[in-house]
């Protein structure tokens, strides 16, 4: 897919992101964050911006993109869910209330809605294990979460 | 939960506002870095060897000797990190100390500098821990305002200031020289040891990296003394251990005990017991590095020793209680996946042969295995233990002898009767109408996505096991009881 | 807060806020765990509530916000410490027992649900 954000505006945030961590290669992964926090994914028009401002292969930041979960290069939704799939959300049903997310609203584990509002991914731990099954909308946590409260949940961002 | 517990590393947990540097010094906050400034850097060594304590973040090795080890490479730039990548999944002892007294690491991360001659230190934090970053952020600011890090702390001359690295999400970065490359902005691929960090680490420099749970007993340790710290626990696990307690135990939640408590202590009389009146079967510790412990190790003291003895490990602390209805063929397949996903790919053995044992799992419990897998299984295991590159490589396969050897019979059904004990496995399992019960309501038939049931109206139905995709929706819809998962 | 100078500054600091600490023993001081679990379960809700209500109180008081009690299990906690009394620990607090804590334990030492025994 083309990106959709102008050549300018790529250029001129990185090189202002960059600069924070003064061009730092050892920051890439704090630059990296920063990046996608502003345009929401991290395409290759963006890591090869970052790549030149650093001063480092274009390679290295796309095996770096693709290497940690936390990035991605496909537009995350404007309500990204994440579901723990920890030990203690697994043994504690959290598969099922992944199956029903699925379910309702229509995508499989790693896409968005075709209307943007909602990503799913699948993480590896919130560390709130002490109420799993655990999700997170954005940076809210839904605690002890079921099957039943999925549709609930959902409507809340609609 | 409390009565068992001894509170170390959690000492101040729950007791203090982490956002108000006042009140962690009205708690001796900050006396344990003057006491070590007063006197020498070797003294601060000889202290921590004398404690006894060992990493908390699952390799159990001594810290004084960590920390005199890298007192002893020659160096005028020297690091220390603090590993709050906590990966494991199920456990949140890191984030529970950072969110609760993160003045407890930065003050432990300060005597450490000054133990091994270091004015530099990072704490390594995972991006999934928002709150824990917001909260070190305000504590390093408050510190640096009072003059506790920074230049010139307590008028004494030295100089020590922390900054903050972020995880991107990769279980790997846990293992001390995949994280110090990630820091270095690379991907989180270990390297061969030796050279140790201790030798040479970030930036090429010596390094001392210990885990949060490792650095919030310190403080502590300095204050009270290294006898009263090792007078607790067993002879080779001297302190506390927090645990964090979840799965299908009543009491989910943090608690901290004397090393040597059994698992029965830890399970019925601090956990409460098992949910729902239901069979304890496992209780897993060390995460996808480590193994379960049965009925049979109740009574196993919870130490670094024995838990090696009894096939697991004591990891960084996640322990997963799990109880009849978790099936171990399926539980040994969670961990591979998630390894799977989660190995760097650097290395073959790992690499490859994760993914053939998480193939040959995936097999049995779609009901595709053969006897002969089981051999397999063990043998791939053995191989990948001996021939990874890193830790993670090397206790991968833990779950898969783990289970194994305590859970063969459960195996032995998946692949000779294709049975699954705990009706977890949904290629092994039938749903079945019992005629005695049915009253021909039609709710199951309404409910089947597959048009697999068939049957009149007050008259009994059938599930054709042909069309059944075992979704369960029947089971869910039968008001009757009617339905048995076999 | 200003910076200490010294280790001898540090000791007296220390000693002030003990002193401080000790005073406000006489308070009824209630902890609110501020956890990522804990806010999970909505202790947002309870601490405003007790922010907004403890001033209109005939007593003096501290809120404090403090981390994971350890108690997963029934969050939100609230910890309530009455003057010359052992602390007691509240779960499952929401706003409906937060009113209960305030007008019957607090103010008449009513025994109330929700106690966490062991605590």
């Amino acid at each position: 897919m083309a990106c959709q954000i102008k050549e300018n505006e790529i250029k001129e945030k990185v090189t202002e992101i960059c600069s924070e961590f003064k061009n730092d290669p050892n920051d890439l992964i704090a630059i990296l964050h920063k990046t996608q926090n502003h345009f929401g994914f991290l395409p290759k028009e963006v890591q090869a911006a970052i790549a030149e401002t650093v001063k480092v292969p274009q390679a290295k930041v796309y095996g770096i993109v693709t290497f940690y979960s936390y990035f991605t290069m496909e537009p995350r939704g404007k309500h990204p869910i994440s579901i723990c799939m920890g030990t203690a959300c697994y043994v504690k049903g959290a598969e099922k209330v992944l199956k029903e997310f699925e379910s309702k609203l229509e995508i499989k584990n790693g896409q968005t809605t075709p209307d943007g509002k909602f990503s799913m991914n699948t993480l590896r731990c919130i560390g709130a294990c002490g109420l799993a099954p655990v999700i997170m909308i954005g940076e809210k946590v839904y605690g002890g979460v079921k099957q039943e409260d999925v549709s609930k949940i959902i409507k809340e961002y609609e | 939960m409390k009565s068992k517990q001894i509170k170390i590393a959690l000492r101040n947990c729950g007791h203090i506002d982490p956002e108000d540097i006042a009140d962690y010094i009205s708690k001796d906050g900050y006396a344990a870095l003057g006491k070590c400034l007063s006197g020498s850097r070797e003294k601060v060594v000889e202290i921590m060897k004398m404690s006894g304590l060992r990493g908390r973040g699952g390799g159990g090795f001594p810290t004084g000797k960590k920390w005199e080890l890298a007192a002893a490479v020659p160096g005028e730039k020297k690091y220390v990190i603090c590993n709050a990548d906590e990966g494991d999944p199920g456990a949140f002892m890191d984030r529970s100390v950072l969110e609760g007294d993160p003045h407890s690491v930065l003050e432990a991360m300060a005597v450490c500098g000054y133990a091994i001659g270091a004015d530099e230190g990072y704490i390594y934090i995972r991006a999934e821990y928002p709150l824990a970053i917001k909260r070190l952020k305000i504590a390093m600011a408050q510190a640096r305002e009072a003059g506790l890090l920074g230049k010139n702390i307590l008028g004494t001359g030295f100089n020590f200031d922390i900054g903050l690295k972020y995880g991107a999400g990769a279980f790997v970065c846990g293992e001390e020289t995949a994280l110090i490359k990630s820091m270095e902005g690379n991907r989180g691929e270990p390297v061969m040891k030796p050279p140790y960090p201790a030798q040479k680490g970030y930036m090429g420099k010596p390094t001392n990296v210990n885990n949060v749970e490792t650095f919030a007993n310190i403080p502590a340790i300095i204050n009270n003394g290294s006898e009263w710290f090792s007078s607790i626990g067993t002879e080779g696990s001297k302190g506390t251990k927090v645990f964090a307690l979840a799965g299908k135990v009543k009491n989910v939640g943090l608690v901290e005990v004397p090393m040597g408590t059994s698992l029965r202590e830890l399970i019925y009389d601090i956990g409460g017991g098992i949910l729902n009146g239901k069979k304890f079967k496992a209780a897993q510790t060390g995460g996808p590095s480590g193994g379960c412990l049965t009925m049979k190790h109740l009574d196993t003291p919870i130490d670094y020793e024995c838990l090696k003895q009894a096939g697991s490990m004591m990891g960084s602390g996640g322990l997963i209680v799990m109880d009849e209805d978790d099936c171990m063929v399926a539980v040994a397949q969670f961990y591979l996946d998630f390894t799977v996903e989660e190995s760097c790919g650097k290395c073959v053995p790992c690499r490859e042969g994760n993914k053939v044992l998480y193939q040959i799992l995936n097999k049995i419990t779609h009901g595709k295995g053969e006897v002969e897998d089981l051999k397999k299984l063990k043998d791939f295991s053995e191989v990948i233990k001996s021939a990874s590159l890193c830790g993670l490589g090397q206790t991968s396969p833990n779950p898969v002898l783990s289970t194994l050897n305590n859970f063969y019979d459960e195996y032995l059904e998946h692949v000779t009767e294709k049975k699954c004990r705990s009706k977890h496995c949904r290629a092994l399992i039938k749903y079945i109408i019992i005629p005695e019960k049915c009253v021909g309501c039609g709710a199951c038939k309404r409910a089947c996505p597959a048009e697999a049931i068939s049957g009149e109206v007050k008259k009994v139905h059938l599930i054709d096991q042909e069309k059944c995709i075992k979704c369960g929706a029947c089971y869910q819809k039968c008001k009757f009881n009617s339905i048995i998962i076999e | 807060m200003k910076a200490i100078k010294s280790i001898g500054d540090l000791k007296t600091l220390t000693e002030k806020l003990k002193i401080k600490s000790s005073a406000d023993k006489k308070k009824v001081q209630i902890c609110i765990a501020m956890a990522t679990c804990s806010i999970a379960s909505g202790s947002g809700k309870v601490m405003e509530f007790f922010k907004e209500e403890m001033p209109k109180q005939p007593f003096e008081f501290m809120i404090r916000s403090t981390g994971c009690m350890g108690l997963c299990h029934s969050e939100p906690t609230v910890e309530v410490t009455l003057p010359d009394s052992d602390p007691v620990v509240f779960g499952k607090v929401d706003v409906k027992r937060a009113r209960s804590i305030i007008e019957d334990y607090i103010k008449t030492g009513k025994t109330i649900d929700g106690v966490i025994e062991g605590n």
